[in-house]
């Protein structure tokens, strides 16, 4: 056994925080994100990307660059590869060059700070040092941190002002990776919509660095999970947009999800509660014939899981049992009432 | 658009290494997918849980990794390395370890570490270069008992990355079979104690991975190498015979021409931009002259380049492969589903992993008899497919 303990709960196996970081920055489209490392790291990175967007049905190209260390760089420096590289991105005229950092640049002592800062461009660093820098839910939260500084420095927006078109909200840290974002995405537009509000930008998946700039006119920030509450604070702090903690999980998560948008804008959420209520009461009775059905859920991973199922089983009927028939329990878990219907239907066919 | 010549741009050949949208994997990957295709052999990825997801979901092999973290590096990864070794050490016949970037510059002493274990190390760190260049070294470090007068003959290039590699092992084997010789070793998808009774005979069905000592009697990627090649057997073991493999190449050939006939009848030639490896882009390229007197307006290799070819150039950023599409305007693209993705009035075959948005179950091969008319079909159906696309 090593004599070395780790630092407090590290796990070795939450993956790179490049792959977090260009989740993020490769979805603002006409940015270019430059990788200071081997072309490896690139690579990986970039045929994950472009795999699960070719499974999502999006046919964009990520850009993705490399500043191909070699040998020889990484025994003289690889300082003058990634000058080279910023030069090369700049070729291509993107509207904003994003710079993440890898192990083993960090490693050999690199000053990517020190080059960005000197180049002159529209450069947003983000010190994502791969390992180093933490796991893959690091580079994805610290990378939203990176790009709202970076808005709040560029102060660029000179469009319509704050409150001009109604009611809006962004949408922070989206799971650009996630098979079902554009479902769930669909879902927060329609119970948005019971309330009367209308979504400002998705902070980030699939947007230019124009909309980039308009992340501060939003009235209120909903985050994908109760994980990202760091980067809402940073967004509080930055920009005095307050925050959700989650998207709406749960029957009756999800009714609570109106509530508290409404009273976090403001507004009455009775009507639209009313009318989700009345959704919620339709999408169960197409389920009634599960009623008494014995089933089997492995635990969910997600904390709060375990209750979120037990609301559901219990709404239906469904008698757990631990010979009864095994239920997928989807990760993460179902957004909204429509999230629940497509996990009943995987239900409905598991025990049929 | 047939007349339009390709213009390298300045960062080809001047030692530029920028790379955007890299579409080849690093030297590691190429290693821990020799090393994996050898049953009993325990592959350890000396690294982070990053360098070690991307083989993983690539090859879909159980693969170990010590799973570095920080304080690892800062204070020594050693035992961290040896915990592991020393758990998988029971289980498996060999330990292969195999070091990402950043072990391979801690300096730490790791062959010392690893005495005491049946282990065997691969430096192949990300930086050294392709994933050719990390497979061979991987498999020119395996413990191989070479035997000679064996009647058998081993099969070199088959990569669990390559989507056409479990059928070119069939047909690798099936073509063996055929001249009455029974296969030896199969580099790098067999079992470990196999190599301790390996002959000293080998064929190969793509040359870019070859990295086995003893006598190469040639390959089976196109039809002047197969013929070539089975001479070479028939020479070399007694008692084989070829009759039955040249007799099944000359119909292949004679289908072939016959189809190939019957669409230069109605169609011009194809211009075809190649993007592959570098032997199965020279197959491809010999082929389509064959057979199609096709123009090839591009042929590129994902490969470093073994020697100076004339016609062929190392290329691996999506961006310059997009360049040159737009610049050369071929009928035909062949390449993995990186260049099915590129915008243009082009039909696609795919010829190099990856090749994703579609279903692959069956056992394709590209390499021997089987492996051509798959070929030949595939660009011809993709060719005519895309005309008839364009027609209405």
């Amino acid at each position: 056994m090593s004599s070395k303990t780790l630092p407090l709960p590290i796990s070795r196996t939450g993956g790179c925080t490049l792959t977090g970081a260009l989740a993020v920055t490769t979805s603002v489209t006409d940015s270019i994100t430059l990788i200071h490392g081997p072309d490896g790291c690139a690579h990986h990175n970039f045929s994950l990307l472009h795999a699960t967007l070719l499974d999502n049905g999006n046919l964009r190209i990520p850009n993705v660059m490399s500043s191909g260390l070699t040998e020889d760089d990484i025994i003289f420096g690889g300082e003058p590869s990634l000058a080279q590289a910023i030069a090369m991105a700049c070729d291509k005229q993107p509207r904003v060059i994003f710079i993440l950092s890898t192990c083993i640049t960090d490693t050999i002592g690199d000053d990517v700070q020190g080059i960005c800062r000197n180049s002159g461009v529209n450069i947003c660093y983000i010190p994502t040092s791969g390992f180093f820098g933490g796991q893959f839910d690091d580079g994805f939260s610290n990378s939203l941190i990176a790009i709202a500084k970076f808005v709040k420095e560029k102060n660029a927006w000179q469009g319509e002002i704050k409150g001009e078109r109604g009611l809006r909200v962004n949408l922070i840290g989206e799971k650009n990776l996630e098979y079902e974002v554009e479902q769930n995405f669909l879902e927060i537009c329609r119970l948005l919509a019971l309330l009367g509000i209308s979504i400002n930008i998705r902070y980030i998946h699939e947007i230019t660095t124009d909309d980039l700039y308009t992340l501060p006119l939003a009235d209120l920030n909903i985050l994908r999970e109760p994980s990202l509450a760091n980067v809402g604070k940073i967004l509080l702090e930055l920009f005095g947009v307050p925050y959700l903690d989650s998207f709406p999980i749960g029957l009756d998560g999800t009714l609570r999800f109106l509530r508290d948008t409404g009273r976090a804008l403001g507004i009455s959420s009775e009507q639209a509660i009313s009318r989700e209520e009345e959704c919620q009461r339709s999408m169960l009775a197409e389920f009634s014939n599960l009623a008494g059905r014995k089933v089997y859920r492995t635990n969910p991973v997600d904390p709060n899981g375990s209750s979120v199922m037990a609301e559901i089983m219990g709404r239906i009927g469904l008698c757990e049992d631990e010979d009864g028939d095994g239920i997928p329990v989807p990760v993460p878990l179902p957004v909204g009432t429509c999230g629940i219907r497509r996990m009943l239907h995987r239900w409905r066919r598991a025990t049929t | 658009m047939r007349d339009q010549a390709y213009a390298p741009s300045v960062a080809e050949g001047n030692h530029v290494t920028t790379c955007i949208n890299p579409v080849w994997p690093c030297a590691l990957t190429g290693a821990v997918s020799a090393l994996s295709g050898f049953d009993g052999v325990a592959v350890v990825i000396h690294g982070s849980s990053g360098c070690y997801y991307y083989p993983a979901t690539l090859l879909h092999r159980e693969l170990h990794s010590t799973f570095l973290v920080e304080q690892d590096v800062v204070f020594g990864a050693g035992d961290r390395l040896l915990n592991v070794v020393s758990d998988l050490s029971d289980r498996y016949e060999k330990i292969a370890v195999v070091t990402s970037c950043v072990p391979a510059v801690m300096g730490e002493d790791i062959r010392t570490l690893l005495e005491g274990f049946d282990a065997m190390l691969v430096d192949s760190p990300g930086f050294l270069g392709g994933f050719e260049a990390g497979f061979r070294e991987a498999a020119g470090l395996l413990p191989i008992r070479m035997m000679s007068g064996l009647a058998q003959v081993n099969i070199e290039g088959i990569n669990l990355a390559d989507p056409f590699g479990r059928g070119n092992q069939r047909e690798a084997c099936r073509l063996l079979s055929s001249m009455g010789i029974k296969p030896g070793v199969i580099f790098c998808h067999d079992s470990y104690n196999h190599l301790m009774e390996a002959p000293d005979l080998s064929i190969s069905v793509n040359p870019d991975l070859n990295a086995v000592n003893g006598t190469s009697l040639g390959s089976i990627l196109g039809i002047k190498e197969m013929k070539s090649t089975i001479q070479n057997l028939a020479c070399a073991l007694e008692g084989s015979d070829p009759v039955p493999a040249e007799d099944e190449i000359a119909s292949v050939d004679e289908t072939i021409v016959r189809v190939s006939d019957k669409y230069l009848k109605r169609h011009d030639p194809p211009s075809v931009a190649i993007f592959s490896t570098f032997s199965y882009a020279m197959f491809a390229r010999e082929t389509l002259k064959r057979y199609l007197d096709a123009e090839i307006v591009f042929c590129g290799s994902r490969s470093v380049l073994p020697e100076s070819v004339p016609g062929i150039e190392h290329v691996t950023s999506l961006s310059r492969i997009s360049e040159i599409i737009n610049n050369t305007c071929p009928d035909l693209v062949l390449g993995s589903s990186f260049e099915q993705s590129l915008t243009g009035n082009f039909a696609f075959s795919g010829l190099s992993p990856p090749l994703r948005g579609s279903i692959r179950l069956s056992s394709r091969p590209i390499a021997g008899t089987e492996g051509l008319l798959g070929f030949m079909e595939d660009v011809l159906n993709a060719s005519m497919d895309q005309k008839k696309r364009l027609k209405f």
